[in-house]
């Protein structure tokens, strides 16, 4: 049990004396603002694929609705001019 | 369908399959570079998302005034256009955000009144397609508050602490900047009209087929 509370304390003390050490590793706060051009390479985000990624997705959403609304029209016009045909019929008969 | 439906579907046709060539010959602007020309697509959906929700309200509020069903088939017809503009707004402005912000989203007075706008078309869609009967007028009254905010979404740039560039801007592009702008701004107009059109013709062709499954069951 001693041996137990010996360690305990001993992991206690050693994470309450390394964490000044480790406060000091942090990387400093940027206090400047730094433009978008100036930052270094592995920090640029390539454009294009952004780009592409962005046009490529308003034209399928653009047609995907045009297609659907398309498909609706067929589907409802189809059916209103079978009921008709079978109303002209049940009249005529 | 009116006999200028189908010329003018060629001409939004060709006019999209052109606006690639437009856009890429316009110059690159001078802090983001290439990935402004998201810009071009992005600003003319903004301001048919705004015109979309514009017209639902307005007819909404002619709908209530009147009791005309036709109001009514242009109001459902402008939110399916304000979810669908408001989407494409939605999606290539974060694009254009995290190449020129550095980040994907934030909560700023433009985006997120953007976002209050566009779920408000959405509750519009939702309501009328699970409401039940008396949803259309309910939905008119939640358009009327859709309506109200496209002002807000417009000045929200001037009025509050933003990111966002100002209404400002648009004016003072050079010409060859601009007339990309406003040929998509044009493209995007006529698909806006042409795709309305279309739903309100759905919208009556639905209420066409109501009338005779009706009309059926009052004769059996």
């Amino acid at each position: 049990m001693t041996t137990l509370l010996r360690a305990i304390a001993l992991t206690v003390t050693l994470a309450v004396s390394a964490a000044p050490l480790l406060a000091q590793e942090q990387p400093k706060q940027q206090e400047v603002f730094t433009p978008i051009d100036q930052l270094p390479p592995q920090e640029q985000l390539p454009a294009a694929p952004l780009l592409v990624g962005a046009y490529a997705f308003v034209l399928l959403t653009l047609f995907a609705y045009l297609i659907t609304v398309s498909r609706r029209l067929t589907a409802i016009q189809q059916e209103v001019n079978r009921l008709e045909t079978d109303v002209k019929r049940a009249g005529k008969s | 369908m009116p006999k200028w439906f189908l010329p003018a579907t060629l001409l939004c046709g060709l006019m999209f399959a052109i606006s690639p060539f437009v856009i890429a010959n316009a110059p690159f602007e001078s802090t983001m570079g290439l990935v402004q020309k998201v810009f071009y697509y992005h600003m003319p959906s903004a301001w048919m998302f705004l015109t979309a929700s514009m017209v639902c309200g307005i007819a909404s509020l002619r709908f209530l005034a009147t009791g005309n069903a036709r109001y009514d088939r242009t109001a459902w017809a402008a939110a399916e256009m304000t979810v669908l503009f408001g989407l494409v707004t939605l999606v290539t402005g974060p694009l254009w955000a995290r190449k020129a912000w550095g980040t994907w989203w934030i909560w700023d007075a433009r985006i997120t009144s953007s976002l209050v706008g566009w779920m408000i078309a959405w509750a519009y869609l939702i309501l009328r397609r699970y409401g039940g009967p008396g949803s259309e007028k309910l939905s008119a009254g939640l358009a009327l508050f859709g309506m109200a905010n496209v002002p807000f979404i417009y000045i929200s740039v001037t009025y509050w602490r933003t990111i966002h560039p100002a209404t400002t801007v648009v004016p003072k592009l050079p010409f060859s900047m601009g007339f990309p702008l406003w040929f998509c701004v044009a493209a995007f107009l006529l698909l806006m009209v042409l795709l309305h059109k279309l739903r309100v013709r759905v919208a009556e062709q639905q209420a066409r087929l109501d009338e005779i499954y009706l009309s059926l069951d009052e004769q059996h």
